[in-house]
C-alpha cells in the first residue's frame, strides 16, 4: 500500500463496466486505495466520494462518446467543494468518433483535467503518471 | 401487479399504456393505437424487417446490418442512405443515444441543441423519443430497407410505441439483456414487466397484420461471456416474448473467437431455442439467428481491424446465421465515420459472398463442443425454471439473486459477479470460476481441465490475470492472452 486514494468511475449515462473493473484491479495491485463508484456516475458522485475518502485523485472513464458533455464543469465543482488541488485524469473513448487527439487533449485540459488519455492507452500508463504526479517513489 | 410469465390482458396493457404515453410530450402523438397500426400496415412489405429475415432464412443467406445513429433527423437519414447504397447494408439500424436509453429526454434536448450549434453529432445515437413519431416516420419513409431500433434501454416502452407507430418493424432488447449489461440498479422484476409490455405491443401489431421482429440482445457485456450463459439468457427472453404472442424472434450470439466453439454455440442456440419453444407449447414461431462480430476491444490499426472483421465474417458464413452485425475499422476509437462504417460492411459482404457456397461439416470436435454448450445451457435453464417454481419470469429474478444466472463484467448490482471466464489454449471461452452456476461436476471438471492445459502451455497459474490478458488480447493482435512476466 502507498496510502494514496483514487476515486474511479464511469461518468454520465455510460454503462461500460469492463475497463472499470480492470482499472480497479490494476490500481489495487499497484498499491493504491481504490474507491470505485462504478458506472452511471454523476459529477456529484465523484466529488462526494472524493470528499468522503479524502482522495488524492479522480480517474474519470468514458467510453461512449458523451464524455465531452459529461465532463464540462467538473473542475469548477471540485473547486467549489474544496477539492482545489485534486488531480483529475480522464480516459477511454472520450469524444464522439475518431478525432485528432492533440485537439481533444487540449479541450480536456481546458476543462481542467491534468491528463487526458487517447483510446487504447492502458491503465499501466496512468499508474506511472499518477506515481509521478503524486511523488510516489517507484 | 405481481410478476408472472403470462400474456398481459388488453385491460392491463391499456392501463399501463396510459401512464407510458405521459412520460414525455411526444407520447400523445401515438395515443391512437389503431391509427398507428394502420400507418404501419401501409408500409410496403419490402420494408418489413420480420419478412426480410424470414426470406433470408428460407434462402439460407446471411444479411448484413451496421450500427448507426446520429442526433438530427436529416443527418441520420443521410447516414443510413449512405450505408445502404455505398455500404450495401441489407438491413438498417437506428442506434439510439445513451440518454434516451436512460429515459433522460431533457438531456437529449440539450444534446440536440449542442449538435445543431457545433455542426456535429454530440449524441452517440438518434434520440427517437424526442424526435417523436413524425421524425421517426421520416426515417423509414426515406429509406427502402427495413429499419430496426438498437439500443440498451431498460424501460423502452415509450420508445417501442413510437418506433412501431413509425413503421419500424424490429426492436432489439429484453428484460435481462437490456438491464444487467446496461444498468446499475434497475430492478429485474420491473424490466421484465416493461419488456413484457414491449413484447405484447409487438404482438398486437402482429395480430393486426404487421409482422414485427423481436431480437433479444445476445452478446450481453460482449466480453468473454461463456456461450452457455449468453445462450441461456437468449432462450429465456425468447420464451418470455413468445408468451406475449411474439412470432418473429431473432436469437443472438456474440463472437468469442474460437471458430469451432462459435459455430457450435450458434447451432446450439438455434436448436435449443426451437426445442424450448416447442416444449413450452409455443407453436409456429419463426426463429432466426444473429451473429455479432467481436464485441470486445479492437485493434487500432485499420488493416488489423479489417482482419478481425473478416475473420468474424467467415464464422458467420460457416454458421449460416440469418444476419451479422458488422463492426468497423474505427471500432477502437468509438463511433465510426460513415465511410469507415460502409467499409466494414463491404468487407463483411465480400467475405460472405466468397463463403456463400461453402459449408462447414459436422465433425467429431464440433459435435463435442455443441454437446457441451447444450448440456451447460440446460443445467442453467432447468435451474432457472425451478428457482421460479415453474414460472420463468420469477425464475430469472431468483436466479440472479442466487447467481444461477451471472454475467461477467456486468455493471448491475443485481448481478452476482461470481463467475470468471478465460480462454483455453485454443481460444475457446471457459468458466475459470463457475460461481453458483449449477454445472454438473463433469462439466466443471471439463472447463478446469481445458484451462489447466493452457496454464501448462503458457507456464502460468490459472487465475484472474488470464482473464485480464484475454480482455486486451484481440486489440493487441492475438486471441489468447499471453502472460507478461516483465510486469511482475
Amino acid at each position: 500500500m502507498n496510502s494514496k486514494t483514487i476515486v474511479i468511475g464511469v461518468i454520465g449515462a455510460d454503462v461500460h463496466a469492463v475497463g472499470n473493473k480492470i482499472i480497479d484491479y490494476a490500481l489495487t495491485q499497484a498499491g493504491f486505495k481504490v474507491v470505485n463508484i462504478g458506472v452511471l456516475s454523476t459529477q456529484e458522485d465523484f466529488i462526494n466520494a472524493a470528499i468522503e475518502t479524502n482522495a488524492d485523485a479522480i480517474f474519470v472513464s468514458s467510453l461512449y462518446g458523451h464524455g465531452e458533455l459529461d465532463c464540462q464543469g467538473l473542475r469548477e465543482k471540485c473547486d467549489e467543494a474544496g477539492l482545489e488541488n485534486i488531480i483529475l485524469y480522464v480516459g477511454g473513448n472520450i469524444v464522439v468518433g475518431k478525432q485528432d487527439f492533440k485537439e481533444v487533449e487540449e479541450r480536456f485540459k481546458k476543462l481542467g483535467f491534468n491528463r487526458a488519455y487517447a483510446p487504447g492507452v492502458k491503465i499501466e500508463t496512468g499508474i506511472e503518471d499518477i506515481k509521478l504526479d503524486l511523488n510516489i517513489d517507484k | 401487479m405481481e410478476l408472472e410469465n403470462k400474456k398481459l390482458t388488453m385491460d392491463e396493457f391499456l392501463k399501463t399504456r396510459e401512464e407510458v404515453l405521459k412520460t414525455w410530450s411526444t407520447g400523445e402523438q401515438v395515443a391512437d393505437l389503431e391509427k398507428n397500426i394502420e400507418y404501419a400496415r401501409s408500409i410496403p412489405k419490402s420494408k418489413n424487417f420480420a419478412l426480410k429475415l424470414k426470406k433470408a432464412k428460407h434462402n439460407q443467406i446471411t444479411l448484413t446490418q451496421p450500427r448507426a445513429g446520429v442526433a438530427l433527423v436529416e443527418n441520420h437519414i443521410g447516414l443510413l442512405r449512405y450505408l445502404s447504397e455505398e455500404g450495401e447494408a441489407d438491413l438498417l439500424p437506428t442506434t439510439i443515444d445513451s440518454y434516451t436509453r436512460l429515459n433522460r429526454y431533457e438531456n437529449c434536448e440539450l444534446g440536440l441543441e449542442e449538435s445543431r450549434r457545433n455542426g456535429r453529432s454530440m449524441l452517440n445515437g438518434f434520440p427517437v423519443v424526442n424526435h417523436g413519431v413524425f421524425g421517426a416516420r421520416k426515417v423509414q419513409e426515406n429509406l427502402d430497407k427495413p429499419v430496426q431500433a438498437r439500443h440498451g434501454t431498460p424501460d423502452a416502452r415509450l420508445m417501442s410505441e413510437i418506433i412501431h407507430a413509425a413503421g419500424w418493424t424490429s426492436n432489439e432488447g429484453g428484460g435481462i439483456s437490456y438491464n444487467i449489461p446496461y444498468s446499475k440498479d434497475a430492478p429485474l422484476d420491473k424490466t421484465i414487466k416493461d419488456w413484457q409490455y414491449c413484447d405484447r405491443l409487438a404482438a398486437i401489431y402482429e395480430e393486426n397484420g404487421v409482422p414485427i421482429n423481436r431480437e433479444p440482445f445476445g452478446p450481453l457485456t460482449g466480453t468473454l461471456v461463456p456461450p452457455s450463459m449468453s445462450n441461456a439468457v437468449a432462450i429465456i427472453e425468447a420464451l418470455l416474448a413468445a408468451e406475449q404472442g411474439v412470432k418473429h424472434i431473432t436469437v443472438g450470439y456474440g463472437q468469442c473467437g474460437n471458430q469451432l466453439q462459435d459455430i457450435a454455440a450458434i447451432k446450439a442456440l438455434e436448436q435449443l431455442t426451437e426445442y424450448s419453444l416447442e416444449k413450452f407449447g409455443y407453436k409456429n414461431r419463426i426463429i432466426t439467428t444473429v451473429f455479432h462480430q467481436w464485441m470486445g476491444g479492437f485493434p487500432k490499426d485499420e488493416a488489423k481491424a479489417y482482419a478481425a472483421i473478416s475473420n468474424a465474417s467467415v464464422t458467420a458464413a460457416l454458421a449460416r446465421v440469418t444476419k451479422v452485425i458488422v463492426k468497423t475499422p474505427h471500432e477502437a476509437f468509438g463511433i465510426p465515420t460513415k465511410e469507415a462504417n460502409a467499409n466494414g460492411l463491404k468487407c463483411t459482404k465480400m467475405v460472405l459472398n466468397l463463403m456463400a457456397d461453402q459449408k462447414s461439416y459436422m465433425s467429431k470436435k464440433l459435435k463435442e463442443q455443441l454437446n457441451i454448450i447444450k448440456e451447460e445451457t440446460e443445467c442453467i435453464l432447468d435451474a432457472v425454471f425451478d428457482a421460479g417454481k415453474g414460472d420463468m419470469a420469477n425464475g430469472v429474478v431468483e436466479a440472479f439473486k442466487r447467481g444461477i444466472l451471472d454475467i461477467p463484467f456486468a455493471p448491475s448490482k443485481h448481478n452476482a459477479n461470481k463467475i470468471l471466464p478465460a480462454r483455453d489454449a485454443y481460444g475457446a471461452v471457459r468458466y475459470l470460476d463457475s460461481g453458483n452456476v449449477p454445472l454438473t461436476k463433469e462439466l466443471k471438471s471439463y472447463n478446469r481441465y481445458m484451462l489447466e492445459k493452457r496454464a501448462i502451455v503458457q507456464k502460468r497459474p490459472v487465475d484472474f490475470q488470464m482473464t485480464v490478458d484475454d480482455i486486451f488480447a484481440i486489440s493487441e493482435g492475438r486471441l489468447v492472452g499471453k502472460p507478461d512476466f516483465s510486469k511482475r
